[in-house]
C-alpha cells in the first residue's frame, strides 16, 4: 500500500491557527523555542494526519476527529466541587489543575515540596528553563504527527523533576478537566518528567470531561527514569461524548528502574492511550495494567510498545476490557526484544468481556524477538460472562442483572485494585460501577 | 402432610440425548428424601433442572413447587420461592467476597418474600453462628466465593449458604462426596439442625454413608433416568449390600 493512502494533508485551518496563535504561545520571542515550534509544525504538515490504513491507527478513527475545524480552547473557571470531585491522594497531595488545557493557579498547589523536587506548570518552566524545555519538545517522537503538533502548539502542562535519590512520598496529581464549549476546541498539554538516579515519584493523572461539545485533547507525556528510579502512575480517564482524548506517553528507563502504571480508561467519545517505553538499562521492570470500558457509541483503544534493549529486564502488560452496546475497543501490544537483550521476561495478557452482540473488540498481540535466551508470552481472550458463575449467583437469588454486574465488577476490579493510591482507587471503582447496569445498586448495598 | 414438590413424568434431554426418562417423585413438607443411584444415572441432571440451569431441554412432564409451575420460573425466582441447591461442584467466583455474596443473596431472597433487609449487625451475628455450626473459619468468609477453597471447604460453604438462606426445600447434590468423616458429621449435623415441619430435603448421594447421619424418610433408586424403586431407609442398606447391579440389569 502506498504511503499516500496512510496519511492525508492536515486541513488548512491548522496553518491558519498556527500563524494566528504562535505569537500568543508562552515563550514566544525566545529564539530556541520559536525555532523548535516552527520546525515541529513543519514536520507535522509533512507527516500529515494518519488514516486507518496506517498500521498503528488501523482501529482508530482519529483523523475523522482531527479533521474538523477547531480553535484553541479559551480559559474558563469551574466551581471547586467540579474539580475536587476528582481529587486523589491525601491531605498533603500537591496538584496541578488544568481546565481545558489552561493551568488554574487558584486551585493548583505545588508549594512546600522537599529540596530536590521541582514541579511547575509548563509556562513557568519555559520562563525559568527555556533551553531545557526547547530540548525536551524537540527530542520527542520526531516521526509522530500528533507529537509534533503538540510541540508546536503546547502552552500548558507540567514539568516534574526529581534530583538523584529524592523521593516524593505523597502522590502528585495532574488533574485535567475538559469542559469543552459550544464550538470545537483543542488543547495540547505536555508533561515532562525527569527522575534522577534512585528518585521516586507517585503520579496521579486524571482526565474528566462532562461536556458534549467537541474537545480534542492531544496530550504528550515524556519521562526519563534514571538508574534505580521508580515511577508509580495511576491514571483515570472518563469523559462525555464530546471528549476525544489522545494520550501518548514515551518513557526511557535506566538500569534497575521500575515503572508501575495503571490506566483506567472508563470511556468517552474517543479515547486512545499510547505507551511506548524503552528498557534501556539492565534489570529494568515495567508493569503496565489497563482497563477500558466503553459503552454506547464510545471508542477506546490502546497501543503499547515495549522495547527490551538491555539484559535481564522484565515487562508485564495486563489489560482488560469490558465492551457494551455498540462500543468499540482495540488493544495492540507489541514487545520488541532487541539483539543482546538476553534473559528478557516479557508477558502480555489481554482479556475482554463483550457484553453485547454489537460491541466490538480487536486485540492484536505482537512479538518481535532478536535475542535467543528470552521468555515471552502473550494471550488474548474475548468472551461472555462465565455462565456457570452467573447461574450460581442466580440460583442463590440474585437477579440476572445484579449477578452480571457483580461479575463485571469482579472482572474489572482486578485492574483497579492495582492502582497504588487508595483514594483514586475508590473513586475509580465508584465511577466504574456507575457505568455497569445495576452497579449503583451494588454500591448502595455495601460492595465498596 | 403438606405437598411441597411434585415431579410428574419429567423427561429431559441434554444435547440431543435423553437423560431423564420420566421421573415421578413427590416430597412433602418436613420430609427427607434420598435419591441414590450409580454414576451417570441422571441425579445431577434432576437437581440442575429443578434449580433452573441452562442447557436442559424439558421434553415432557411437569414440576410443581408449592403449587407453582417451577419450570416456568427463572433461577432467582426459584430461590426466592424457597428452593436451594447445594451443588456437587460449587463454582469459584474470583473477585466477589464470600461475605458480600451471602448478604446479597440473603437480602435478595428476603426482598422477594416481602421481608425487610437484614441489618449489618444481625447479619454478622447470624453468619458467625452458622459458620461455627458448619465449621467454616472466619478467614474463608472474607475470601472470594469458593476461590482457593479445598473440596471440603466448598461443600461446607454450600451448607453455610443453606443455613443462612433458610429455604423451604433443599436439594443436596452429593454434598458428601470428597468429605472426610469430621466434615461429613459437621454437614449432617447442620442439616439435621435445619430439619423441621416446614422444610424438606432431597438428598442425592452415591453412598449410604451420609444417610447414617441424615436419616431419610424415603429412599429412591434412580437408574438410567428413571426412579426404579422407592422405599424406606432400609432400602439404602440393601443397596449398600447388593449394589446397583440388579437395577442395571433391569435397565439394560
Ligand atoms: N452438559 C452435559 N452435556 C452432555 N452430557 C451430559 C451433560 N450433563 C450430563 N450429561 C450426561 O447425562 C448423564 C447423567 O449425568 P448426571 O446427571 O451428572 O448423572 P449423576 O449425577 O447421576 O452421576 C451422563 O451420561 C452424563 O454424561
Ligand atoms: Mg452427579
Amino acid at each position: 500500500m502506498g504511503a499516500a493512502t496512510r496519511r492525508i494533508d492536515p486541513p488548512p485551518f491548522y496553518g491558519e491557527l498556527f500563524a494566528r496563535e504562535r505569537t500568543r504561545l508562552p515563550g514566544h520571542g525566545r529564539a530556541a523555542l520559536d525555532r523548535v515550534r516552527e520546525e515541529a509544525f513543519t514536520r507535522f504538515l509533512g507527516l500529515g494526519l494518519p488514516t486507518q490504513k496506517a498500521e498503528a491507527w488501523k482501529y482508530s478513527p482519529i483523523t475523522r476527529l482531527a479533521n474538523r475545524e477547531m480553535a484553541l480552547a479559551e480559559p474558563t473557571v469551574p466551581g471547586l466541587e467540579e474539580v475536587s470531585a476528582w481529587f486523589g491522594g491525601g491531605p498533603a497531595t500537591r496538584r496541578l489543575i488544568f481546565v481545558d488545557g489552561h493551568l488554574q493557579p487558584e486551585f493548583s498547589h505545588v508549594g512546600g515540596l522537599p529540596a530536590g523536587v521541582r514541579v511547575m506548570g509548563l509556562a513557568r518552566a519555559i520562563e525559568t528553563i527555556p533551553e531545557a524545555v526547547a530540548e525536551a519538545l524537540a527530542g520527542c517522537d520526531p516521526e509522530r504527527a500528533f507529537s509534533q503538533l503538540n510541540a508546536a502548539l503546547t502552552r500548558s502542562g507540567a514539568w516534574i523533576e526529581l534530583a538523584d535519590g529524592v523521593a516524593l512520598e505523597e502522590p502528585l496529581q495532574l488533574l485535567f478537566l475538559h469542559r469543552g464549549g459550544d464550538s470545537a476546541v483543542m488543547t495540547h498539554p505536555r508533561i515532562v518528567i525527569r527522575l534522577g538516579r534512585g528518585a521516586r515519584l507517585h503520579l496521579l493523572e486524571t482526565h474528566a470531561g462532562s461536556g458534549s461539545g467537541h474537545c480534542f485533547v492531544n496530550l504528550v507525556g515524556q519521562a526519563v527514569l534514571g538508574d534505580g528510579a521508580e515511577l508509580l502512575c495511576d491514571r483515570l480517564q472518563l469523559g462525555g461524548s464530546g471528549l476525544s482524548l489522545l494520550a501518548r506517553g514515551f518513557l526511557e528507563m535506566g538500569a534497575g528502574a521500575r515503572l508501575r502504571a495503571t490506566t483506567v480508561a472508563l470511556g468517552s467519545g474517543f479515547l486512545r492511550n499510547e505507551i511506548e517505553l524503552r528498557l534501556a538499562g539492565r534489570e529494568g521492570e515495567a508493569i503496565l495494567s489497563g482497563l477500558y470500558m466503553p459503552r454506547g457509541e464510545e471508542h477506546v483503544d490502546t497501543l503499547v510498545r515495549i522495547h527490551h534493549e538491555a539484559e535481564n529486564c522484565h515487562s508485564d502488560q495486563f489489560y482488560k476490557g469490558v465492551v457494551e452496546d455498540r462500543a468499540r475497543a482495540a488493544f495492540a501490544g507489541k514487545i520488541i526484544v532487541h539483539r543482546g537483550a538476553q534473559k528478557t521476561n516479557a508477558y502480555q495478557a489481554n482479556n475482554n468481556l463483550l457484553l453485547s452482540d454489537r460491541a466490538e473488540v480487536n486485540s492484536k498481540p505482537e512479538l518481535e524477538i532478536y535475542a535467543d535466551d528470552v521468555k515471552c508470552s502473550h494471550g488474548a481472550t474475548c468472551g461472555d460472562l462465565d455462565p456457570e458463575a452467573l447461574f450460581y449467583l442466580r440460583a442463590r437469588g440474585l437477579a440476572r442483572e445484579v449477578a452480571s454486574s457483580l461479575l463485571v465488577y469482579a472482572f474489572a476490579n482486578e485492574v483497579i485494585e492495582r492502582m497504588a493510591d487508595a483514594r483514586l482507587q475508590a473513586l475509580t471503582r465508584r465511577a466504574m460501577l456507575e457505568r455497569v447496569p445495576g452497579g449503583a445498586a451494588l454500591e448502595a448495598e455495601g460492595l465498596l | 402432610m403438606k405437598n411441597m414438590l411434585r415431579i410428574e413424568e419429567l423427561r429431559v434431554t441434554v444435547e440431543g440425548k435423553e437423560i431423564l426418562k420420566g421421573v415421578t417423585l413427590e416430597v412433602g413438607a418436613g420430609e427427607v428424601h434420598a435419591v441414590m443411584g450409580p454414576n451417570g444415572s441422571g441425579k445431577s441432571t434432576l437437581a440442575y433442572v429443578l434449580a433452573g440451569r441452562e442447557g436442559y431441554e424439558v421434553t415432557g412432564g411437569r414440576v410443581l413447587f408449592l403449587g407453582q409451575d417451577l419450570l416456568a420460573m427463572e433461577p432467582e425466582e426459584r430461590a426466592a420461592a424457597g428452593l436451594f441447591l447445594a451443588m456437587q461442584y460449587p463454582v469459584e467466583i474470583p473477585g466477589v467476597s464470600n461475605m458480600y455474596f451471602l448478604r446479597q443473596a440473603m437480602n435478595a431472597v428476603r426482598k422477594a418474600r416481602g421481608e425487610p433487609e437484614i441489618a449489618a449487625g444481625a447479619f454478622m451475628k447470624m453468619l458467625r453462628e452458622k459458620a461455627r455450626l458448619v465449621g467454616i473459619r472466619d478467614e474463608l468468609l472474607k475470601r472470594d466465593v469458593n476461590t482457593g477453597f479445598s473440596g471440603g471447604e466448598k461443600k461446607r460453604n454450600e451448607i453455610l449458604q443453606l443455613a443462612m438462606l433458610e429455604p423451604k426445600l433443599a436439594v443436596l447434590d452429593e454434598t458428601d462426596s470428597g468429605l472426610d468423616i469430621d466434615a461429613l458429621k459437621a454437614v449432617a449435623e447442620a442439616v439435621n439442625s435445619l430439619r423441621g415441619p416446614d422444610r424438606a430435603f432431597l438428598v442425592i448421594t452415591h453412598y449410604q454413608r451420609l444417610l447414617e447421619h441424615i436419616e431419610p424418610d424415603h429412599v429412591h433408586v434412580m437408574v438410567d433416568g428413571r426412579i426404579r424403586r422407592s422405599g424406606g431407609k432400609e432400602l439404602a442398606l440393601e443397596l449398600e449390600r447388593h449394589g446397583y447391579e440388579q437395577f442395571a440389569a433391569a435397565a439394560a
